[in-house]
C-alpha cells in the first residue's frame, strides 16, 4: 500500500511538472491559434537566466521570478510582434509552424554557443530536501511546483473570465474577424497573450531549473509532452491542460512501476490517442467548440 | 604569350613542390552543432599527434596537413568525406567521435577506397559491416559491457562479501542504439558469467523522471545496478534513486555522463562517492602503465590552454600517432600501402599513453582495445580497474 502510494505521489508530482510547462502553451496555442514549437526553448532560456541569477548575483531561485518573468514575457510579446505577426497576413498557418521550428532551433543553437553542451547546475536551496508525508516521500520543490502550477491555472481562469482583458482575449480567439469588428485591437492582444504565455513558462523555468540540470536541450524534453497535456485537455483549456497533465504525469508512474519503464510511452500515447477518438475535442473541449469556426 | 606559359609552368612546378612536401589527412569530426563539445576534444587529440609527428620529421620526410571536416550531422559527414576525398584529396580520413557520423562518412571513403581510421566511435556497426578500408584503434560497446561485468564477477561480489552469482543485477539503459546495444552486450556477457540479471530496462534519453523505474529497482533489490546513460539521465538517475533511498551495494555506470565532472558536481559530490565508471582511458591513471600521458596533458594545456576535457583527446592522440607512425615505415601513400602498413602494427599493453596495445584482428577492429573501470572518491574519477593501470583500490561499501 505504501508503495501505491508513492507511486501516486511521483504521478501527481510529475503532473504538476507537465502542467506548468503546458500552462503557457494552451494559452497560446488556444487563442493565438499558433502552434510554438519554439516553447520548450522559452523554458530554456528560462532556466539558463534563473542559472545566471543565482550563481552570478547570488539570488535565491524563487527571486529569480522577478527577472526572469519579465524577460520571458517580453521575450514572447516580441516573437509574436516579429515573427508571427507578419506571417499571421500570409494566411497559411503552415508557415508560422516552420517559422517556430527555425526559432526553436535557433535558440538551441544560440545556447550551445553560449553556454556550451555541458549542463549548467542551478543550486537547489533546499528545494531538493525530501518532505514526508505519511508514508510518502516527496520535494519541497516538487510540491511547490503543483502548487503554483494550481495557482497559476485559477489566476488564469479568473483573469480570462473577469477582467475586460481577458474577456476581449477570448472573444478574439472565438472569432478574430468579428473581434475586431468589435474594436478590439487584436494585434495587441495577440502580443499580450503570447507575452503572457511566455511569462508563464518563465515562472515554470524558475522553478524547474534548482530541480533539473538545464543544458541546451532541455526544453526538447518537455515539449512533446506539453503539446499531449494541451490537446488533451482541450485546446485551449486551462483547466484540461491541468487535468491532462495531472492524468499524463499517473499514467507515466503507474506504468514505468507496475508494467515496465519502456512501455511508459507507449501507455501515454495510448491513452492519448484513445482519448482523441472518444472525444476529439479533449477532456475539457467542448466549451471552446465554437473557437474552431473562427478563421 | 611566351611569358605567360612560363609564369604557368613556374607555378606548377611550384604547386608541384608544394604537393611533395605536404601530405593531407582529413580530419572528420562533429565541430559544429550537439555534438560539438567532444568532437572537437576528439579531434584536439589529432592535432596534438600530428604536431608531434612534424616534429619527428613527418611521415615519410613530408609534412602531415591535417584537414577538416564538419560532421554536423549525418548527411553532412557524408558530404565532408566527399570534399575531403575528392577536392582536397586526402590520403586517408581520421574520426569521427560519433558512431552514426562515422558509419555514415566511411560508407563514402570505402567507395573510394580511401583508408579511414576510426578512433573514437563505440558502435559495433562501425567495424561490423565487413569494409576493406575501415579500420578501429579505440575499444568498443561490447568492450565497455564485457569490462563492467569482469568488474562484478572480480572485485565487486568480494567487496559485498558475496558469492557473484548471488547478486541480484539490475541493467537499465537509455533506449537509442548506443545504450541498448551496450545493455545487450551486458546481458550476454551476464549470462555468460552466469550472473542472476533481475531486470533490463529501457528509457527514453529525454525523460525528465525515473522515480518509478527507481521504486521498481528498489522493490526488486537490486544489489548491482548497470546503467548506460549520457548526462541529463545519469544526473536524474543519481540524484532520484538517492532521493528515494535506494542505495545498491554498487552502480556501474557506462562511459557518457557518468565520466564527466559536471556530472559530479550536479548531483553532489556526497551523493556520486563510490559509483563506478567504465569507459575510455581517463587521467588519474597509473602513468607506468600509460607512459606519455603526462606529457601529453602537458602538451595539451600548453596548446589549448586547459586540461583535457575528456578522456577522448587521449584515445584519439595515441590512435593517430600509432597510426601515422606505421604509415612513416613505408613508402608511398596509395590506399593499399597505407593498409599494408597498419596491417602490420603490432604494440604491446602497458606501452601507450592509453594503457592498450594496437593489433588490427576480426573485422580491422584493435583486438587489444580495452576500456578502464573508475570509481568518483572525493569528487574525482579515479582508475580502480584493471589493477595494472588502478591508482587506488576499489571501494566497495558493505
Amino acid at each position: 500500500m505504501d508503495v501505491f502510494l508513492q507511486v501516486l505521489a511521483n504521478g501527481i508530482m510529475l503532473g504538476g511538472l507537465f502542467a506548468i510547462v503546458s500552462v503557457g502553451l494552451t494559452l497560446i496555442f488556444g487563442i493565438v491559434k499558433v502552434v510554438n514549437f519554439a516553447h520548450g526553448e522559452f523554458l530554456m532560456i528560462g532556466m539558463y537566466l534563473t542559472y545566471l541569477a543565482v550563481t552570478g548575483l547570488g539570488m535565491h531561485p524563487f527571486a529569480a521570478l522577478i527577472l526572469v518573468v519579465p524577460v520571458l514575457f517580453l521575450m514572447g510579446a516580441l516573437t509574436q510582434r516579429l515573427l508571427i505577426q507578419p506571417l499571421l497576413a500570409a494566411g497559411d498557418h503552415h508557415i508560422q509552424i516552420f517559422a517556430t521550428v527555425g526559432l526553436s532551433t535557433a535558440l538551441i543553437n544560440l545556447a550551445l554557443l553560449v553556454f556550451g553542451a555541458d549542463i549548467a547546475n542551478t543550486p537547489p536551496h533546499g528545494l531538493r530536501m525530501p518532505v514526508e508525508i505519511g508514508p510518502v516521500r516527496v520535494l519541497v520543490g516538487q510540491v511547490v511546483i503543483l502548487g503554483v502550477a494550481a495557482a497559476l491555472v485559477g489566476a488564469l481562469q479568473l483573469f480570462l473570465a473577469r477582467t475586460r482583458t481577458g474577456r476581449a482575449i477570448r472573444a478574439v480567439a472565438q472569432n478574430r474577424a468579428a473581434a475586431e469588428l468589435m474594436g478590439i485591437d487584436v494585434d495587441r492582444l495577440y502580443a499580450l497573450t503570447f507575452g503572457i504565455g511566455a511569462a508563464c513558462v518563465g515562472t515554470a523555468a524558475v522553478l524547474i531549473a534548482p530541480l533539473y540540470p538545464t543544458s541546451p536541450n532541455s526544453g526538447t524534453y518537455f515539449v512533446l509532452i506539453a503539446f499531449v497535456v494541451v490537446v488533451l485537455g482541450g485546446l485551449g483549456s486551462i483547466r484540461g491542460a491541468f487535468a491532462g497533465a495531472i492524468l499524463i504525469g499517473l499514467i507515466d508512474s503507474f506504468t514505468g512501476f507496475y508494467v515496465s519503464s519502456d512501455m511508459r510511452e507507449v501507455a501515454v500515447f495510448g491513452v492519448f490517442l484513445a482519448i482523441l477518438i472518444l472525444r476529439p475535442s479533449g477532456l475539457f473541449g467542448r466549451q471552446l467548440r465554437q473557437s474552431h469556426v473562427s478563421p | 604569350m611566351r611569358v605567360l606559359a612560363r609564369v604557368i609552368a613556374a607555378a606548377l612546378a611550384l604547386s608541384a613542390t608544394a604537393a611533395r612536401a605536404d601530405v593531407k589527412f582529413g580530419a572528420l569530426f562533429p565541430f559544429s552543432g550537439q555534438l560539438a563539445l567532444l568532437g572537437e576534444e576528439s579531434a584536439r587529440g589529432v592535432e596534438i599527434a600530428v604536431e608531434e609527428i612534424n616534429a619527428a620529421g613527418g611521415v615519410q620526410g613530408q609534412k602531415v596537413v591535417l584537414v577538416r571536416g564538419d560532421a554536423v550531422d549525418n548527411n553532412q559527414a557524408i558530404g565532408e568525406a566527399r570534399r575531403l576525398i575528392s577536392l582536397e584529396r586526402v590520403s586517408a580520413i581520421f574520426g569521427s567521435y560519433s558512431s552514426a557520423r562515422s558509419i555514415a562518412a566511411s560508407q563514402v571513403a570505402e567507395m573510394s577506397g580511401v583508408p579511414y581510421f576510426e578512433l573514437g566511435a563505440v558502435a559495433e556497426e562501425v567495424t561490423s559491416r565487413g569494409l576493406q578500408y575501415l579500420y578501429r584503434t579505440n575499444p568498443t560497446a561490447e568492450d565497455m559491457a564485457k569490462l563492467a561485468i569482469e568488474m562484478i564477477v572480480n572485485k565487486v561480489a568480494a567487496g559485498l562479501g558475496k558469492k557473484a552469482a548471488d547478486l541480484k543485477i539490475g541493467i537499465i539503459h537509455e533506449d537509442s542504439s548506443y545504450g541498448s546495444s551496450v545493455a545487450g552486450f551486458q546481458k550476454k556477457f551476464a549470462a555468460a558469467a552466469k550472473l542472476d540479471v533481475v531486470t533490463a530496462q529501457g528509457y527514453p534519453a529525454s525523460t525528465v523522471d525515473m522515480s518509478s523505474l527507481v521504486l521498481d529497482l528498489k522493490r526488486r533489490g537490486v544489489d548491482v545496478l548497470l546503467q548506460t546513460s549520457y548526462q541529463n539521465d545519469s544526473v536524474l538517475f543519481l540524484q532520484q534513486a538517492n532521493e528515494a533511498g535506494f542505495k545498491p551495494g554498487a552502480i556501474i555506470g557506462g562511459g557518457g555522463g557518468y565520466s564527466m565532472q559536471p556530472t559530479a558536481d550536479a548531483v553532489g559530490h556526497k551523493v556520486i562517492e563510490g559509483v563506478l565508471d567504465t569507459d575510455f582511458t581517463q587521467y588519474l591513471v597509473n602513468t607506468t602503465y600509460t607512459p606519455g600521458l603526462e606529457n601529453f596533458v602537458a602538451v595539451y594545456k600548453k596548446k589549448y590552454g586547459s586540461a583535457p576535457r575528456s578522456g577522448h583527446s587521449l584515445n584519439n592522440y595515441v590512435g593517430a600517432k600509432l597510426i601515422l607512425q606505421a604509415v612513416g615505415t613505408v613508402k608511398g601513400f596509395e590506399p593499399d600501402t597505407l593498409i599494408g602498413a597498419v596491417k602490420a602494427i603490432d604494440v604491446k599493453d602497458g606501452i601507450t599513453a592509453v594503457g592498450y596495445g594496437l593489433k588490427f584482428g576480426k573485422n580491422n577492429q584493435n583486438e587489444r582495445a580495452a576500456m578502464m573501470g573508475m570509481q568518483w572518491q572525493n569528487g574525482k574519477l579515479v582508475t580502480v580497474y584493471p589493477d595494472s593501470a588502478a591508482v587506488a583500490p576499489m571501494e566497495i561499501r558493505k
